[in-house]
């Protein structure tokens, strides 16, 4: 599927419907996955690869300023990261005519990230990530797209919602106490690198609250207190946002569960506000939206 | 900060009595920036005021604390003390050592821990307090009144004599409301529509009052000062300015059998009609719903008689959108259904046999068989055979004071209106008997018992204290069961004629008027005024009024009265070329602002706006959250909400309440 992908760049390129593609390139290490890149010129359109090494999700780089500023744009993206570009619509953060988008049909993925939670960090290892094991966004929406690629190559098929929050369910099997010491173990390891914010296509602030110190809202050094009030105060800010597109994970060099933090939040808005999935619902964010239907079950 | 003042009061025996105000004094003097702590008696007082003062001009001060009541009761003396002294107000906070402290605890050594550590908060979070000054707002130098009845009148005709532009909605066809409707108005008996209708042709042909007749409130945006209300005319069928008002149209209009609303259905009138012959405008309407061209396209006769060609069957509703600086709402009143109640609120009295018996009418009814512009032309007939009836019952609290009916208040006027319904009896009927059941005569007011007096004293009306318990028809009589409780015996009465005084509720669709204006309304759906002593005609929406019966049940004095009252208020609101509010509002960091718009979206208030930030050339740079400070109330949900905390409250900074919370830990 690369060349239809790159033939279609091309001519969006050439005939000036955009003045970027925003898609993946293969990586200088063979084997790797596919690394992004900002293709300006037609005749570099060679360069955009379509495989099973395209983890990535590159919505996150449509709100940065040095991307908006090479004009239009058009963006290659997973069923997946569709999700997360509809929640970025939804609130403001890209407009719709200043975009191309182009999903991509995507049987599976497969990333080190996804290696190394299974405990095989052997180099140049690859396993699949837990999100493409409960992906039910094989096909793009393709009301969402201006193009769809490799539309009749895969299906999708609904996943049951015990099944999608299987592995918080399994986690959800200890006691409070063996959670809470759990965190505490992960939390602690954090060093405050603020990857899982930059590589986040929903972290869009011009200066993130972590970054502020009048008040200082958050301790900014790497010590317990700092580190829960940091990974709380993010898995809070994206409750009822994050479309589980597991970069966080992937990208936190600690390797830390991130993913597991805000699956917790993504379950609460499902349960809490008539099955709400970011990305999937066609309504306002749940956070900063009322309805009378909201349960109020939290109050007193 | 240097230079703080911490100003520690007694009131009197209130704090001092629970918090040992000197050695609170004696601990916060030690704190950093304070430079001057003292304790006095009463603070508030001249003398305490003056203290203030001194230290402020004489110390340098920069920022001051007062550690007294709340803030609601005093922050703005001491604000005001402290900016006749040059210091800006907003540099002064209080600590509430009263009602959060002494009043609540008992344990003096711990109550003045407590005290210490309250004010200290106060002092942390006024060393980051900035000068703020007070928010000024454009005024619109207009103002709305909506409903046109003798509160509504009388408002836009003081506001409009004040020299402010009036816009006058009514939802019917004319003006007048209730009142245009009553015979003789107590406790003087002089004739309602004479007083009334000159009041009305006054503020029709006032030149700086605006009528919209037949028309509707649609929509209310804005706020204080500058608000825009979107009206719905309804379709008409008469171009109003070509028609002359000459009555061809309705003299010949075959369809003359509809029940007239303007006379409760005692009358009829036509299709094409005004709903009587004083109507201000002297315009007619088409009835829709019976005229015979709009139902099935035939007739056209009144088309046809109107010589200035002012018929037109295919009018349709138009919308105008009115731009305003205060709106009066003076919606009145109906009489509640006791027959099928409209909500699941209230319930009826099918015991009186109202609608089954067409000789027990309600007290509106009974108001236009006696006038002498009804349908008998004020003689008494009654409804089912036209024949002068000789016994008439008239019934108190009809809904009003029965919790089991749904209302639990007094309707007030009644015991005043059913005296004044049996004197007009007896006048006009010499032989007949006037029998009255009440519960109690409530007739507080200049004149208003020797009124009742007079009834029952000199015209001879036969008063029961007691209810009605059932009536009953047997031969063409009425017969009324009810009880005397003073004498302690069942009464009987044959009775030709049965006047129900119905409980007074809120005209329809007050409710959602008062959505559309965000008012509040009690559980009858009252309005709700902002404080029942010291500010009875304003609502706690900025800018909206309230006079008449849309408030509570009231007679015609007391609605003109506060109809007067509220356009003084609006007069005065409107007699500066802006308004001035606390500042403490949010502000947005445009900057910072990552425009997802959440608060925009969880605002109650709507006052976030979607604005976009360009440079000096108008080239955009991006979009962004920003606060309109007509609307804003303060509240501080968008600081809540907002992700990157771009969202502030100005003198209320997270800064400061991180300040204050530190001082805590």
């Amino acid at each position: 599927m690369s060349e239809p992908l790159q033939n279609s760049c091309r001519k969006l390129l050439t005939d000036g419907t955009v003045q970027v593609v925003i898609g993946y390139v293969k990586s200088p290490v063979d084997s790797d996955p596919a690394i992004p890149g900002f293709i300006t010129k037609p005749e570099d359109c060679q360069r955009l690869q379509w495989n099973d090494l395209c983890d990535l999700n590159l919505v996150t780089y449509l709100s940065r300023p040095e991307i908006k500023k090479l004009g239009k744009a058009a963006i290659v993206v997973k069923g997946c990261d569709l999700r997360a570009l509809a929640v970025l619509l939804r609130e403001s953060q890209v407009s719709r005519e200043n975009l191309y988008i182009i999903g991509m049909a995507c049987a599976g993925q497969r990333s080190s990230a996804a290696a190394a939670e299974n405990n095989d960090a052997a180099s140049g290892t690859l396993a699949t990530p837990y999100k493409c094991t409960v992906c039910d966004a094989h096909q793009p929406d393709a009301k969402l797209c201006d193009e769809v690629i490799g539309a009749d190559s895969v299906k999708n098929e609904p996943v049951e919602e015990s099944t999608r929050y299987a592995r918080l369910t399994e986690f959800l099997k200890k006691t409070p106490e063996e959670r809470f010491a759990f965190w505490k173990r992960e939390l602690s390891r954090c060093i405050r690198c603020y990857a899982c914010r930059q590589v986040c296509p929903l972290c869009y602030c011009n200066r993130c609250i972590a970054d502020r110190n009048r008040p200082q809202e958050i301790s900014t050094s790497a010590t317990l207190k700092g580190n829960v009030a940091w990974n709380i105060t993010r898995a809070f800010h994206l409750a009822g946002r994050c479309v589980g597109c597991g970069q966080c994970s992937s990208a936190c060099p600690m390797g830390i569960d991130l993913q597991l933090l805000n699956l917790t939040m993504a379950k609460a808005a499902e349960d809490n506000f008539g099955g709400y999935r970011a990305g999937v619902t066609e309504l306002d964010p749940v956070i900063g939206t009322y309805s009378v239907e909201d349960k109020e079950g939290f109050i007193g | 900060m240097a230079g703080i003042g911490v100003f520690i009061c007694w009131c009197g025996e209130n704090i001092a009595r629970t918090v040992d105000v000197k050695k609170v004094a004696e601990e916060i003097g030690k704190l950093p920036g304070v430079t001057v702590a003292m304790e006095y008696k009463y603070m508030c007082s001249d003398p305490g005021q003056t203290l203030i003062r001194n230290h402020i001009r004489d110390d340098k001060l920069e920022g001051v604390v007062v550690a007294s009541c709340s803030p609601h009761m005093h922050l703005r003396t001491f604000r005001a003390a402290a900016a006749r002294e040059g210091l800006n107000p907003y540099k002064v906070e209080m600590a509430n050592i009263r009602e959060h402290c002494s009043w609540v605890h008992q344990d003096k050594e711990r109550a003045t821990a407590k005290a210490i550590e309250l004010i200290a908060m106060s002092v942390a979070k006024v060393s980051k307090d900035k000068p703020l000054d007070a928010i000024k707002i454009p005024v619109t130098r207009r103002a709305m009144v909506i409903g046109g009845g003798v509160a509504g009148i009388q408002a836009a005709l003081d506001m409009a004599d004040g020299g402010i532009e009036v816009i006058l909605v009514e939802r019917e066809p004319s003006i007048g409301g209730k009142m245009a409707g009553l015979s003789e108005t107590f406790p003087t008996l002089d004739c309602s529509q004479c007083i009334l209708t000159p009041r009305m042709v006054d503020a029709g042909q006032h030149p700086k009052i605006k009528l919209y007749t037949w028309s509707e409130v649609e929509e209310v945006n804005g706020f204080v000062g500058n608000f825009e209300v979107k009206i719905r005319k309804k379709a008409r069928y008469v171009d109003t300015t070509k028609c002359t008002g000459c009555g061809n149209c309705w003299n010949s209009c075959p369809q003359k059998k509809i029940p007239s609303e303007f006379d409760y259905a005692t009358g009829n009138r036509t299709a094409i009609y005004i709903p009587f012959p004083q109507a201000v405008p002297a315009r007619p309407v088409i009835d829709a719903e019976h005229c015979l061209k709009l139902t099935k396209g035939r007739c056209g006769i009144c088309e046809k008689k109107c010589a200035a060609g002012a018929i037109h069957y295919d009018d349709q509703d138009e919308f105008v959108t009115e731009k305003v600086g205060a709106i009066v709402v003076s919606t009145g009143y109906q009489l509640y259904n006791f027959r099928a109640p409209e909500t699941e609120k209230t319930k009826g009295y099918g015991e009186y046999g109202y609608g089954r018996f067409k000789d027990v009418i309600d007290s509106l009814q009974f108001e236009r068989i006696v006038s002498a512009s009804g349908p008998t032309s004020g003689e008494i007939r009654r409804p089912s055979d036209g024949k002068e009836p000789k016994t008439v019952v008239f019934i108190s609290c009809v809904g009003s004071r029965d919790n089991n009916k749904g209302m639990a208040y007094c309707s007030k006027i009644c015991c005043m209106y059913n005296a004044k319904h049996t004197m007009l009896y007896k006048h006009k009927v010499h032989d007949g008997e006037a029998h009255v059941f009440y519960m109690d005569i409530r007739s507080g007011g200049k004149n208003y018992d020797e009124f009742v007096r007079r009834a029952i004293e000199q015209d001879g009306a036969l008063y029961h204290r007691g209810r009605v318990s059932k009536i009953t028809e047997e031969g063409g009589k009425l017969i009324v069961r009810g009880v005397d409780t003073l004498a302690g015996k069942p009464v009987t009465v044959e009775a030709d004629l049965v006047v129900l005084a119905a409980a007074m509720v809120p005209s329809k669709g007050a409710e959602q008027l008062a959505q559309k204006l965000s008012v509040g309304y009690d559980q009858y759906g009252f309005l709700s005024e902002s404080h029942p002593k010291l500010r009875p005609v304003e609502t706690n929406s900025a800018g909206v009024f309230v006079a008449g019966a849309c408030q509570a049940p009231k007679d015609i004095p007391e609605s003109v009265a506060q109809a007067s009252a509220a356009a003084g208020k609006v007069l005065g609101m409107l007699s500066k070329e802006e308004l001035t509010r606390e500042p403490e509002i949010a502000h947005i960091d445009e900057k910072n602002c990552a425009a997802c718009f959440a608060c925009y979206r969880t605002c109650p208030y709507n006052a976030i706006e979607k604005a976009e930030v360009r440079d000096r050339r108008g080239n955009f740079i991006k979009m962004t959250a920003r606060v309109n400070p007509g609307l804003c109330m303060g509240c501080g949900t968008c600081v809540a909400v907002c992700p990157s905390k771009s969202a502030d409250i100005e003198g209320f900074t997270d800064e400061q309440i991180y300040a204050q919370i530190e001082t805590l830990l």
